[in-house]
């Protein structure tokens, strides 16, 4: 199986893909979907139809060993666009390669390299135990005999449900379940791994453990590409290489936090101040130089922490807090700080809306 | 075949689980086959002449005829059934993703049932011949093939209700109207010339009509096949036409499905 796996990635590549470190590859993807309609439009016009967009000309590439994360309200299409990758809706357009297979013509072979977390513990046999669970998944990844019982062993030791394997899975918590549905994933050693919200079952706990168990173990030990879809920024923030952030089924922005940030809304700066109210600093922001986004509880040395928001990178930066000293504003502390993941997601939805308000 | 034996053995396993419902199965032959064995022969003065074609033992005939209705309607309701469920469930999804054909998924799905269907047949039919029904035990291969063939006939209704599945969530009433049509018509209970006149036109459109009759003389009254080639010709062509139609309806819900995306939405 392993050389199954391996001998159609090097198909795949040798296939045509140009750049060798792309592995998953999404380019002007559009999915839409009929609405469902109402008894009396059905009957006023009983052959019209209409459709709702899930996605609309997604475009991205995922490279090997990367930690991707899809961004989004609920609603914004990632779900679609995991189906889509997993071959399960087939797209209206566009072109989605793995290891350079298209999903549509060689869904097969796309199954052999990707493999999605299906989060719905329901897709488990729960009459089952665990290791029955994963012998009958492996023996459809065609994997047999003693091969499959070490793959199926090794899994349920990777994932930590070794002590329970043997357990009907009807009585496990919701953590090893989701445990579970990772090591069915891992069955085939697939080589792309997508994960619909996988810690949304989950308690604060669990989700933080299951989190270190992807990042270490998942992408760093098993040395698979990671896609995962969330609405939840701070696992984005913490798993993530690189995020795109979706809305309404079209891709606002695709990068690392960091670059969103900067490309998005500016360096974000911490000042620690005796003069909060100092006319130099009312100028800058009446100038729209900079934005005081917070203003926090001054402490007993008379310090105040200002958050500020200054767009044009560096070097405006620079010259803002020379402009602040020149004037005689005193300043104990001036460094860079990161616009939460959370609140930058709301700037790029809203100003993406803005935009096409105004267009 | 591996993965078909697997699915088999995950369901063998998932039915082992339920050991009530696992003896209740076996116990409840008992149940039928006793007031069976009763009314049978009370009745046989009355059938004796309309069944002598047919073995002539109307304990025999009935109990064949509700061992193959038995395999009728698991034959009908079987993949719907899947389906629905493993949509419901999400497992039908979770099985698409793996490189792993639609046909053998759904196979290994029901396979379980049939072969738990054969079990009880077995049971059923050795509670009947220790009873006093004669069979043809010489028969018994020819008898399966033909049993076989039945299913494979009634087989494509079963496709046909899970595409419609797939495409509305329903079967609708298919289902009930080929079994309520092969219970009363096709020859299950009494032999289907004594049926009205007007309605020997739909029981000569059942599978089972053939399948019943060619069944019943072969393990009842131990005929050769060769005896019931008419029948059998004609219940194959059944199976030829619907299989077909079948499996390009059900190709086309699939592709739907995969176009709406609604393999797991119920």
């Amino acid at each position: 199986m392993i050389a199954t796996a391996t001998s159609t990635v090097a198909a795949g590549i040798a296939r045509g893909d140009r750049e060798r470190d792309v592995v998953v590859h999404v380019d002007a993807l559009v999915k839409r979907f009929a609405v469902r309609r109402g008894w009396k439009a059905m009957l006023r016009h009983p052959r019209a139809k209409e459709y709702a967009t899930a996605l609309s000309g997604v475009s991205f590439e995922v490279a090997r060993g990367e930690f991707f994360g899809l961004l989004g309200e609920n609603g914004a299409g990632k779900t679609t666009l995991f189906k889509v990758l997993a071959s399960l809706v087939t797209p209206d357009a566009g072109t989605v390669t793995v290891h350079g297979f298209d999903v549509v013509r060689d869904s097969e072979r796309v199954r052999r390299l990707l493999a999605p977390v299906i989060a719905d513990e329901r897709s488990l046999n729960w009459r089952l135990s665990a290791r029955e669970n994963l012998r009958l998944f492996a023996a459809l990844h065609d994997l047999r005999g003693a091969a499959r019982d070490q793959r199926v062993c090794e899994l349920l030791e990777l994932t930590g449900i070794a002590d329970t394997g043997d357990k009907m899975v009807g009585q496990f918590s919701s953590g090893m379940k989701q445990r579970l549905l990772i090591a069915r994933a891992l069955l085939s050693r697939p080589s792309v791994l997508l994960l619909d919200e996988p810690t949304r079952s989950l308690d604060p706990l669990g989700a933080r453990r299951f989190r270190e168990f992807l990042r270490e173990e998942i992408v760093a030990r098993q040395g698979c590409t990671v896609l995962i879809a969330t609405h939840k920024a701070e696992e984005a923030l913490e798993l993530c290489n690189r995020v795109a952030i979706l809305d309404r089924g079209v891709v606002r922005a695709v990068g690392t936090p960091e670059e969103l940030s900067r490309r998005i809304v500016g360096e974000r700066y911490r000042l620690w101040t005796l003069d909060p109210s100092h006319p130099a600093l009312v100028a800058l922001e009446a100038r729209g130089v900079i934005h005081v986004m917070e203003r926090g509880e001054r402490d007993e040395d008379g310090w105040t922490p200002l958050q500020l928001e200054i767009p044009g990178g560096p070097r405006v930066a620079s010259e803002v807090l020379a402009h602040m000293a020149s004037a005689g504003v005193t300043v104990s502390s001036f460094e860079r700080g990161r616009l939460p993941l959370a609140e930058l997601i709301e700037r790029i939805v809203e100003s993406r809306g803005q935009e096409s308000a105004r267009a | 075949m591996h993965k078909w034996l697997a699915m088999v053995r995950a369901s063998w396993l998932v039915g082992t689980s339920y050991r009530i419902a696992m003896l209740t199965s076996l116990g409840s032959l008992v149940v039928t086959v006793i007031p069976v064995y009763f009314i049978a022969h009370a009745l046989q003065p009355l059938m004796a002449k309309t069944i002598q074609s047919q073995g002539g033992e109307y304990f025999g005939f009935v109990l064949i005829g509700i061992v193959t209705f038995m395999f009728l309607g698991l034959a009908v309701n079987s993949l719907p059934g899947v389906i629905r469920g493993s949509v419901s469930s999400g497992t039908l999804e979770a099985y698409l993703t793996t490189p792993t054909r639609l046909s053998t998924v759904l196979a290994g799905a029901v396979s379980y049932d049939f072969l738990w269907s054969f079990a009880r047949a077995l049971i059923l039919i050795a509670t009947g011949a220790a009873l006093g029904a004669h069979i043809a035990w010489g028969k018994s291969l020819a008898a399966v093939g033909i049993l076989g063939l039945i299913v494979l006939a009634y087989l494509p209704f079963g496709i046909f209700g899970a595409a419609l599945m797939l495409w509305f969530r329903t079967t609708g009433p298919l289902p009930k109207a080929v079994i309520g049509l092969s219970g009363f018509l096709g020859g299950v209970y009494y032999p289907t010339h004594v049926i009205p006149s007007w309605l020997h036109s739909v029981s000569a459109a059942l599978p089972l009509t053939y399948g019943l009759r060619a069944l019943r003389r072969v393990l009842l009254e131990g005929a050769p096949l060769a005896s019931v080639a008419m029948d059998l010709g004609i219940l194959t062509s059944f199976v030829v036409v619907l299989c077909a139609l079948s499996v390009l309806t059900f190709t086309l819900a699939l592709r739907d499905a995969r176009r709406t995306g609604s393999l797991a939405q119920y």
